[in-house]
């Protein structure tokens, strides 16, 4: 073998093949969420306020999971403390609303009390990683929910009660919620999409995959992180703060629960950390299946609850997108192309086994 | 620090190096690292001069990935001063010698496993030294892509490559931000002769487009084919800094790789170079004559 004649030819390589196409998938991604969203944004036509209040719950826990996913799902550090967010809107929302300024200034601030904490938390806690990460921001939330009751913030041992809006006003101001929520939710998929087409969404992927590596690429991890923690405070704290007035009252254990993060958490990883559409698809399925679980009278609500999350993180740890995704996957164009349909059953039995079942 | 600023010598003959030019890009003044009490680094002051290979080899626990991780920025030095084009980058971050042409590999590839071996390679567009928008970081990736013969790959993710291809993936992220000094952590090790051949032909394409490389090897026979200079690194520091010929006969290199004892019993240079040679694998077994393996035997 020749040095020089080496040195003509690059190795394995013949013919140039034409520059690939970036990927389509969001746009599938986005007309499926759209066409999810659409369909949840008819529910009002029922008329059922019982069942509005249902969607509109579950529309705020998919807002919830989807700005988790910005940290969680995106960036790969657990945040376990997110629901301190919730809570700084909540609180800001009720305390302003009392103080007879209009809601919608409560919103803003709040969202911005909950950006601007979020910048301050990462500055110490994004220094740490992985469980120490975790157990740090699980650690705040604690400690603002203590510090709410102790300090009695908007009112003795921190319960606040909101003004509702005269009662006239009752059944339109639920649709009201119900769509803000919507739109809300709506703003998180477009948000989630524009972040996958970005620079700022390929940084959080490579620093998720490995910091070292993204570190070593040029990538300023520290920023992006901080900036990313950000992002996931201040749609948290919008939904936050429309709770607080949805709510018509409150105390810190419930906004301040550590059972809201956990589900976060939880719906996030149902669906598929880290995709567009596993927040929303996770939040819809399990809150949906909770609330008929609990209006059932079923005792053992929680029990099931709790077998769900067993069952899931042994055998979808990548989430149900990702399973759909693994059946779509193209193999390499030089690659032996065999069915399908035998390769996507193979996937998810090799899957299956990767699991020790 | 004079003998360490010298240039490769003139009677490089080989086409690749050519453009070494004698002017330093990178420079350690003694620089130490320690790990508690074990100096992993120990007072090494060496200088790599612009556009030429240096290899940098050693046995196991020389300090050859410290070393790395040192001039990539992944640690940073208990002593001494690292500069590059004449600026102290000591305590500078990662990111910001990557922004400042400094690539490196890793030892153990480090792919990003949930994106294609495509978006791996944009990764280091996007950032890096040129900082592309998305339709140039893409258009630079595959470019790259095709340069190190992963094209055909590149909707692959990054946990489906054989070894070799892994390597190549270190390379082409690496390369993909545009570097002025590239490091290269072992890219050689596990690949098989003909991977190897076409490492060092691949190698020697980038020095020539003007890049100036560090190549840190376990494996002499690699080495010697592809570096202007070699750096042998034991228990932290510096034993021998010469031409690639010039080192393979020197007692002290032959001590630290197999042993004083050995040194001793073949008195001969000459001897003890083929010896070293046929032991560790020489160019020309390198250059993939496979018949004079086999004569090993």
């Amino acid at each position: 073998m020749g040095t020089d004649l080496d040195l003509q030819t690059p190795p394995a390589t013949k013919a140039p093949s034409p520059v690939p196409r970036a990927s389509r998938s969001w746009l599938w991604s986005l007309l499926i969420g759209l066409g999810i969203l659409g369909l949840i944004g008819m529910v009002p036509l029922t008329g059922d306020i019982s069942d509005l209040h249902t969607w509109t719950l579950i529309l705020m826990f998919c807002v919830l999971a989807q700005s988790w996913n910005f940290i969680g799902g995106f960036t790969g550090y657990a945040a376990f403390g997110n629901v301190a967010f919730f809570g700084i809107g909540a609180y800001s929302v009720a305390i302003l609303l009392n103080d007879h300024q209009p809601f919608w200034l409560g919103l803003i601030v709040g969202a911005l009390i909950a950006g601007l904490f979020a910048f301050l938390l990462g500055l110490p806690v994004l220094r740490l990683k992985g469980h120490y990460f975790a157990i740090a921001t699980l650690g705040v939330a604690e400690a603002l929910r203590e510090f709410s009751a102790i300090q009695n913030i908007g009112g003795p041992g921190g319960e606040v009660s909101v003004p509702f809006p005269g009662a006239g006003a009752y059944p339109t101001l639920f649709y009201v919620f119900f769509f803000a929520f919507l739109a809300l939710a709506l703003a998180c998929l477009i948000i989630t999409i524009l972040l996958t087409r970005s620079k700022f969404g390929y940084a959080l992927v490579a620093i998720r995959e490995n910091e070292q590596a993204a570190e070593a690429l040029g990538i300023a991890t520290y920023r992006y992180k901080i900036a990313a923690f950000v992002l996931s405070a201040i749609p948290t704290g919008l939904a936050g703060g429309l709770y607080a007035y949805f709510a018509s009252g409150f105390d810190p254990p419930t906004v301040f629960d550590v059972g809201i993060s956990v589900e976060m958490v939880l719906l996030t990883f149902l669906g598929g950390a880290g995709t567009i559409l596993g927040p929303v698809i996770g939040a819809i399925i399990f809150e949906y299946g909770s609330f008929q679980l609990l209006t059932s009278g079923f005792s053992a609500h929680n029990t099931l609850l709790g077998l769900a999350i067993v069952i899931i993180t042994i055998f979808l740890p990548q989430g149900l997108v990702r399973l759909v995704e693994a059946l779509f996957y193209k193999p390499a164009p030089g690659a032996v192309r065999t069915n399908r349909l035998r390769e996507g059953v193979r996937r998810v039995r090799r899957f299956i086994a990767a699991n020790g079942i | 620090m004079s003998d360490a600023l010298s240039p490769p010598m003139a009677s490089e003959g080989a086409a690749f190096g050519a453009s070494a030019t004698g002017v330093p890009l990178l420079q350690l003044a003694n620089v130490t690292k320690r790990f508690g009490g074990l100096a992993a680094v120990d007072d090494l002051s060496f200088s790599v001069c612009q556009g030429e290979i240096l290899g940098i080899i050693g046995p196991n626990g020389a300090g050859k990935s410290t070393l790395v991780g040192l001039i990539g920025g992944a640690l940073t030095p208990s002593a001494g001063r690292i500069v590059y084009q004449g600026q102290d980058i000591s305590r500078r971050a990662a990111n910001q010698r990557s922004q400042r042409g400094i690539a490196r590999t890793f030892q153990v590839a480090q792919p990003f496993v949930g994106l294609n071996i495509l978006e791996n390679v944009m990764v280091g567009a996007l950032f890096g030294r040129q900082r592309l928008n998305r339709v140039e970081a893409l258009r630079i990736a595959h470019e790259v892509l095709e340069r190190v013969g992963l094209a055909q790959k590149a909707t692959l993710k990054g946990n489906e490559l054989t070894t070799a291809d892994r390597k190549r993936l270190e390379m082409a992220r690496a390369l993909a931000t545009k570097p002025e000094l590239l490091l290269l952590d072992e890219v050689m090790a596990g690949l098989n002769h003909t991977e190897v051949a076409q490492a060092v032909t691949l190698i020697r394409e980038i020095n020539q487009s003007g890049v100036t490389i560090l190549v840190i090897e376990h494996i002499m026979r690699a080495i010697v084919g592809v570096s202007n200079r070699i750096l042998v690194l034991h228990h932290g520091r510096k034993i021998a800094e010469d031409l690639p010929e010039q080192v393979l006969s020197d007692p002290a290199v032959i001590e630290a790789y197999l042993g004083e004892r050995y040194a001793k019993q073949h008195q001969s240079s000459q001897m003890i170079q083929r010896q070293l040679a046929l032991d560790l694998g020489s160019p020309d077994v390198l250059m993939g004559e496979p018949e004079q393996k086999e004569e090993r035997k």
